[in-house]
């Protein structure tokens, strides 16, 4: 019903005291003659009266020195990501950016097709160039692993340290395990 | 500079100890805001400790020209929200009966009567408060056990004054109701009443 509604607005105005002095008189001489209204004024006093005098409940001891105990790495772990994540998209976008200045800068050229053969001719020589300079070096760390086992031996143990000491740090940097903590009984 | 102020400020710099100092404040605080959102108090201590982990990780966002308070019920409430979604979302259901709060069947300075009494009041105010919608629950929560203006509400709700206020009379409406179908209110009330 209307007056329902206008009498319950001012029921609310009321709970939290924002109702000014003129329409407190009028609800009070409204609750005063229907039966209604008083009742739910008075469910609404009860349910406020009782949600005030609910307390705040308070966690299980040592909730703060184990909560502090799961934020070392919290902040750190965040930087370190952001870091990562930065980087992951530098790589991305910069050679993206270089590529498409370059294509903009040599357009001209590029569309002239003896320049073209020779940029691709001199590609394909440089291209040869890098394939025998790595197959000179495979043929000659092949040639280095025969004669020095016991170096080649040193260097996977140094490989090794490496990796261990990357798991170590990975580990450090590594999102605390979710808790598992109840505090019953 | 009060002392909220100065341990936000260490702990802005990775001062984890004055970060604790706000722990210490704020645990009942964000502890209880977890506990009136989802029910339970296994659940409640995993949601305060990761508010709390959020807002460390997070400081560099939070804007001193707020209440600090504010800010981190903000950061509970909505991952209480968050939870109680995804705890809907594996079918869970709500409806089945929740552990009451351990302190509730645990403190030695209450006679049986009074805790009695309590653990009475805190299953009347839980199964109320689970009946209603997310966001009604989460408003008259941060009403009556934090004294938040509407305007502080509708800040942590990201929403308008006249949501908040909407939410606010929707939810004692069915409070109301509620309170009454439990008998809350007696039958015959009375001729004459205080507003």
């Amino acid at each position: 019903m209307e007056h329902e509604e206008r009498y319950y607005l001012m029921m609310m105005g009321a709970l939290d005291d924002e109702l000014p002095d003129a329409d407190r008189e009028e609800l009070t001489a409204h609750l005063d003659g229907c039966a209604d209204c008083r009742r739910e004024w008075q469910a609404l006093l009860a349910i406020d009266t009782l949600f005030r005098q609910t307390p705040l409940l308070m966690p299980a001891v040592n909730f703060a020195e184990r909560t502090l105990a799961l934020l070392p790495s919290s902040r750190l772990r965040v930087r370190a990501l952001s870091a990562v994540y930065l980087i992951l998209l530098a790589s991305g976008i910069v050679p993206l950016l270089l590529a498409l200045f370059l294509v903009a800068r040599y357009a001209p050229i590029l569309q002239q097709p003896a320049l073209v053969e020779r940029v691709v001719t001199t590609l394909v020589n440089v291209g040869r160039v890098a394939a025998t300079v790595v197959g000179a070096l495979l043929a000659g760390a092949g040639r280095f692993v025969a004669e020095q086992p016991a170096v080649v031996g040193l260097m996977i143990l140094l490989a090794g340290f490496v990796l261990l000491w990357g798991g170590v740090l990975q580990r450090l940097l590594a999102q605390p395990a979710p808790i598992r903590v109840r505090n019953r009984g | 500079m009060n002392d909220e102020q100065v341990w936000l400020e260490r702990a802005r710099r990775g001062d984890k100890n004055a970060f604790g100092q706000l722990i210490e404040a704020y645990q009942g605080p964000v502890y209880n805001l977890a506990y009136r959102m989802l029910g339970n108090a296994g659940e409640a201590e995993e949601a305060a400790q990761e508010a709390f982990i959020r807002a460390y990780t997070r400081l560099d966002s939070y804007d001193p020209a707020h209440k600090f308070s504010t800010w981190l019920l903000s950061i509970t409430s909505n991952y209480c929200i968050d939870q109680i979604r995804k705890r809907r979302a594996v079918l869970l259901s709500i409806d089945e009966p929740l552990p009451p709060h351990p302190a509730l069947h645990s403190d030695n300075n209450k006679g049986p009567e009074a805790q009695y009494l309590a653990q009475e009041r805190e299953a009347l105010v839980q199964g109320m408060l689970r009946e209603l919608p997310d966001e009604y629950r989460q408003a008259v929560v941060l009403r009556y056990w934090y004294d938040m203006s509407y305007e502080e509400i509708a800040e942590v709700q990201k929403t308008t004054v006249s949501a908040v206020k909407s939410r606010l009379f929707r939810a004692r409406r069915q409070l109301a109701e509620s309170g009454m179908g439990r008998g809350l209110v007696p039958a015959e009330v009375e001729d004459e009443v205080m507003v």
